[in-house]
This record gives C-alpha cells, structure tokens and sequence, in this order.
C-alpha cells in the first residue's frame, strides 16, 4: 500500500484548513465537551458520595459503575437506540441520527469513567482533609468542595479520561449519529468510513488528530498537576 | 474563677469491644489552659474528637458557654467557635496563607480583613519565611506552627490541641512548645492531650487525668 502520498495529502488537508475535515473536528470536539459538561458534575458528586456515605446497596452500586465501564459502546449505542427510535419509549424527542444523540450517547459512555475515578481519588484522599475542613468552620458542602480540591488531579485524571473515552469512540456515535456528513460524522465515523471507501489521506489526517488530542489532553494533565500532583 | 466555658457530663463512648469513655465530666474554665494526660489509647483523642463534633458520643451532656449541645446533631455554628488540631496536622495543598485563610473565609471575613489577619498570624507563628512553599516540603514542626496559626487566628472559643509536640525533633518542638505557651496571652480556652513533660509542667497550665474513662484532675 502506498502510504507517502495520503500522508501527504492529509496534512495539506489539515493544514489548508479544509472545511470538511475542519467540520467533523468541530463537531468531535463540540459533541465530547457538551456531554462531559453535562455529565461531569453530576458523575463527580455521585463518585464523592459513594466514596464517602454509608448508604444500603452502595457496594452493588460500585459493582454495577464498574461493569458498565466494560461495556462495549456499541451496546450502549444499541439501547439509545432502542430508546430513541420512532418505536421507541423517547421516539417523541427525535433526537435519533442528532448532535443530541450522541452527545446523550457519550453522557452514558463518560459517566462510569467520571466516577469511577473520582470514586477512587476521593477514597484515596487522606481522611483529615474533611475532618480539618469541617474543624475550622466549613459545612458539610464546603467541606466536601475542599475534599475534591485537595484530591483534583485525580479528578481532573477522570475528565481527561472521559474525554478521551468519547472523543475516541464510534460504535456508539454511528449506531445513534448516523454518520451524517456535516451534522453528525465525528473524527472516528469519519475514519471508519473514509477507510471503508479506500480513502485514507482524510483517515490519517483525522487519525493524526486524534493523536494529538490524546497527548495534548496528557500534557495538559501533566502542566496543571505540575509539582503539586507530585508528593 | 471564670465561667466555665465547656461543661462535660456523664459522657461515654463504646466501640464493639470497648468501652472506652465511662462517664467524663468535666469543667474548663473560660481562658484556662489544660493538658489532658493518660495512657495511649486511653480516650485522649476521643474525647477532643468528640467535643470538636468529629465522633459522636453514646450518652453523656455537653455544654458550650450554658448552651446545651445535642450530641447527635453538632451544632454548624459550634464549629465556628471550636477548632481540632490533629496530632500531624493536615495543610490544604496550597500556600501557607490560603492554609491560615481558610477558616476566616468559611466564616465570611472580607478580603482585606482576612489578609490583615492571616499575615499577623504568618508573623505570631514566624513562618513568614516559608513563603509560597507548597505544604508537602515543610517539616513537621513547621506543618504543627503553621495549624496553629491556622486555628489561633479563627480567635476560636475553644482550642483542641492533640500531641501538638509529638513525633517533632528538639527544635522544632522547642519553636512549639514557644506557640502554646503564646496562646495564654490570646483570651482563648485551650485544651491539649499530651504526654510531653514540658507542657504539663507549665506553670499556668491545669492538669488533668483521663484514666479507665473517667477525667480527674490532678
């Protein structure tokens, strides 16, 4: 396979600034921000509180956060699907082959991520920070927002974690998107189906992409946790 | 003497396979200092835990400047006025003077106020020296100054100081033990669970005895 001239030709698409691949980036990046803003704190303060309430069932709830983190996508896409189609209980939304979908898509996707990790790091925080926090005045809210300060890189770990996880992912995003050109075809549908075609110099240009947002999400990862992450 | 500003009564605490507190009373007196001594794991740190609201107690009475407490539901604003400090001391990940300001800032203090008051306090603990240093490069004896700085400038009613010198080598427990001996000059009631000899020789401090759970004074 001749690999030099699509190579080429993807990073003159990347760098002419071609509208098309510049679209589906958009709509990646667009989709995967919009699902971590909304499933974010919700995840994060559900992680927080299993971690940190004795409630009855909160070990079957552990269990059930962490199998659904071993989920295949494509599965999770398969039940919105289910969910979404005309037939379906939320066939009245409409929201099948939309931005929407998916971005409800990449919510169901993120959130075991989000709170498995910030589960972790807040049970991996040292107990005195709650107890100081409370000792010197702080209600039980404050007290909590101190906790996940204290423990932020581990939290901050589990957005870059989910992002990676969605912005990455296509059985989901084809099942409920439609890979629709200019509305729902995102960086993985977009390599899926260039490839299929026997296009590659969009898929590598996609794929380098995507490369560069896993490192540059790690390196982001790295300056923000800079030597206070380090003890 | 003064009113007392803590009243403890008939208060026991059980764990599954001990009954480690049988029935404490106790009275401290408003601005008094006392050093509350007894075997390890006698109840020393349970009992300071249990009057800073941080371990509920079984049974018993509790009374804040004649306010009765109820022990199953501590007060929020009980927490303003007694401050803990742990054994090792747990500084927030940040600078020094966000580690002081915190408990202004939880009880609203404005800005200008609070950064008056904590660099008064960076100076009364003489860690002005240690600037932005991230808290995990201090030593123990600094991290135990910085607290009590961090507690002492909430001017609390009531200051729970537990094994504030242990684990700290000569000079840094020498550069304590100089802290706690300040805090009778703040009008402010401190009561510290300890086994160092030097604080319970300090002549302005009241001694007393924690002991198969009951509190004598000695």
């Amino acid at each position: 396979m001749e690999l030099l001239e699509p190579t080429r030709e993807a990073f003159r698409l990347l760098f002419t600034g071609d509208a098309e691949l510049w679209r589906i980036i958009f709509i990646s990046l667009n989709c995967s921000l919009a699902a971590l803003l909304l499933i974010g704190p919700p995840s994060v303060a559900l992680g927080f509180l299993i971690a940190k309430v004795a409630f009855p069932g909160r070990r079957a709830l552990v269990v059930l956060v962490q199998a659904l983190l071993s989920f295949p996508t494509v599965v999770i896409g398969l039940v919105i699907y289910m969910l979404l189609s005309r037939q379906g209980p939320l066939g009245f939304l409409k929201l099948l082959f939309t931005p929407e979908a998916i971005i409800v898509g990449y919510m169901v996707i993120a959130f075991p991520v989000l709170v498995v990790f910030t589960l972790s790091a807040v049970q991996g925080a040292d107990p005195r920070v709650y107890e100081t926090a409370r000792s010197l005045g702080a209600n039980r809210w404050r007290a909590a927002l101190t906790t996940l300060f204290e423990v932020r890189f581990g939290v901050m770990a589990a957005v870059f974690n989910g992002f990676g996880r969605v912005v990455s992912e296509v059985g989901c995003a084809i099942m409920v998107g439609g890979n629709i050109d200019g509305l729902t075809r995102n960086i993985p549908t977009a390599i899926a189906l260039e490839t299929s075609k026997g296009e590659f110099a969009q898929g590598i240009a996609l794929g380098f992409v995507l490369i560069v947002l896993a490192l540059g999400v790690n390196i982001a990862l790295s300056v923000l946790q800079g030597e206070g992450g380090m003890k | 003497m003064r009113a007392p500003a803590l009243e403890i009564k008939s208060l026991t605490k059980s764990f599954p396979q001990r009954e480690l507190l049988r029935g404490v009373d106790l009275a401290l007196a408003a601005g008094g200092s006392y050093v509350l001594t007894g075997d390890n794991g006698c109840g020393k740190t349970t009992l300071l835990r249990i009057v800073a609201g941080l371990e509920t107690a079984n049974g018993g009475m509790l009374r804040f400047r004649s306010a009765t407490i109820d022990l199953g539901h501590y007060p929020e604003a009980l927490r303003r006025e007694v401050v803990y400090v742990h054994q090792q001391p747990y500084l927030f990940n940040t600078t020094i003077a966000h580690n002081i300001a915190y408990g202004l800032k939880m009880r609203g203090v404005p800005k200008r106020r609070r950064e008056l008051l904590v660099e008064e306090a960076i100076v009364w603990a003489g860690v002005g020296h240690l600037g932005s240093v991230l808290p995990h490069k201090l030593s123990g004896g600094e991290k135990q100054r910085v607290a009590l700085a961090r507690a002492k400038v909430l001017n609390p009613g009531l200051l729970l100081l537990d094994e504030p010198t242990a684990n700290l080598d000569n000079d840094a427990r020498r550069q304590t033990l100089a802290l706690i001996e300040a805090l009778r000059h703040e009008d402010v009631t401190v009561m510290i669970a300890s086994h160092d000899r030097e604080i319970i020789a300090m002549p302005h401090v009241e001694r007393l005895h924690l002991e198969a759970g009951h509190v004598r004074a000695l």
